[in-house]
């Protein structure tokens, strides 16, 4: 047993909790330059698929490869603009926080306002069965995640409800309008594209990038940190594991359980975090798998 | 608020997006087919999908807990 592991035993509960903040703390009050940069240049990439695609300058089975990648990256950015973490409300950046995190899903026909708001809520009650608005996304194995969420897109499944009934329940009712006015531009653009001779274009350039995107995006985003979703608390109700996919490709989630304890930490930072709050996390009984 | 439902219900989506979808798909593999009989093949395909999709709230008619 190591020095640090024997001192740590020694330390109550308050002192430890100093000693966990103290650290964190380190890892805050960073501007992402690198989100802020990939949440407008991810955008920009997509969009730039449509002309490329549409005049023949890009073959369409490429176009649907890149917009796949570009669909599937658009919610990270907007996820640290949810969290203020580019900038809070009164600093001089918090326009370049607001304009990132409505720019970047786009691609994801996702309101800002509706993500911030239900994702707040996630983090206040994750693994709540009645107020997590993510909990319909929980499931026994990976293949039954698969099923759930082809499931979960269908009319009139729990998870199209989640988010509207959680707007509700904290009074942000208006908000609502914000994803029906998302879904009317979508609708149009993608009826009018299909009927002018360009549906396939539509389908790969948008509606099956988006579909997989939602798939693996809440697959490491919402079901593996989360799995298997039993627990409720804040060193409990999220985990950390190792992807075998490694860090990249499971887009930073192996150390989310970083996120859950200190949202403001930015994305790029959690791994540096965890290692250095990992022995705190160990003494806390937090599930870190082989992490 | 009606049209915004109606916009947005599977029976517009079947007609507005997946008809005209499955018919350039249609005459993409099927190029001796006429247009208006890869559409009306479309249109029919779709629709049957759409009432499915509108009736039961599943395009693929299992439903969860099911």
């Amino acid at each position: 047993m190591s020095n640090a592991t024997v001192n740590l035993n020694s330390m109550s509960e308050s002192e430890l909790d100093v000693l966990e903040r103290k650290i964190a703390g380190k890892y805050m009050h960073k501007v992402p330059w690198g989100a802020v940069v990939w949440g407008i240049g991810n955008l920009i990439a997509w969009l730039a698929l449509w002309p490329l695609v549409l005049m023949d300058i890009i073959p369409l089975w490429l176009g649907f490869i890149l917009a796949t990648l570009n669909v599937s990256l658009s919610y990270l950015p907007s996820h640290e603009a949810q969290h203020n973490i580019i900038a809070g409300k009164g600093q001089p950046l918090r326009w370049l926080n607001e304009l990132v995190g409505h720019l970047s899903t786009i691609p994801l026909v996702l309101p800002y306002r509706v993500l911030r708001h239900t994702h707040y809520e996630h983090h206040s009650h994750t693994n709540d069965p009645q107020l997590d608005p993510d909990f319909n996304i929980h499931a026994d194995s990976g293949w039954h995640f698969l099923w759930k969420s082809i499931m979960n897109r269908q009319p009139e499944s729990g998870r199209s409800e989640a988010y509207p009934e959680t707007l509700k329940r904290t009074g942000n009712e208006h908000i609502i309008l914000d994803a029906v006015i998302y879904q009317t531009v979508y609708l149009t653009i993608m009826f009018t594209l299909a009927w002018s001779g360009y549906a396939i274009e539509a389908a790969l350039l948008w509606w099956v990038p988006k579909q997989i995107a939602i798939t693996y995006i809440e697959y490491y985003l919402s079901w593996a940190p989360h799995h298997p979703s039993k627990e409720q608390g804040r060193y409990a109700d999220t985990r950390g594991f190792k992807s075998r996919l490694g860090n990249l490709l499971s887009m930073g989630m192996q150390y989310h359980i970083i996120h859950h304890l200190y949202p403001k930490i930015p994305l790029a930072l959690t791994p540096a975090a965890y290692r250095a709050l990992k022995p705190i996390l160990q003494r806390r009984n937090c599930h870190l798998g082989e992490l | 608020m009606k049209l915004i439902k109606l916009l947005l219900s599977p029976i517009v989506f079947s007609i507005g997006f997946l008809t005209p979808l499955l018919a350039q798909l249609i005459l993409a593999t099927r190029t001796e087919l006429s247009t208006p009989v890869a559409y009306g093949t479309a249109l029919t395909i779709s629709i049957a999908f759409g009432i499915i999709a509108q009736h039961r709230g599943s395009w693929l008619w299992v439903k969860d807990h099911e």
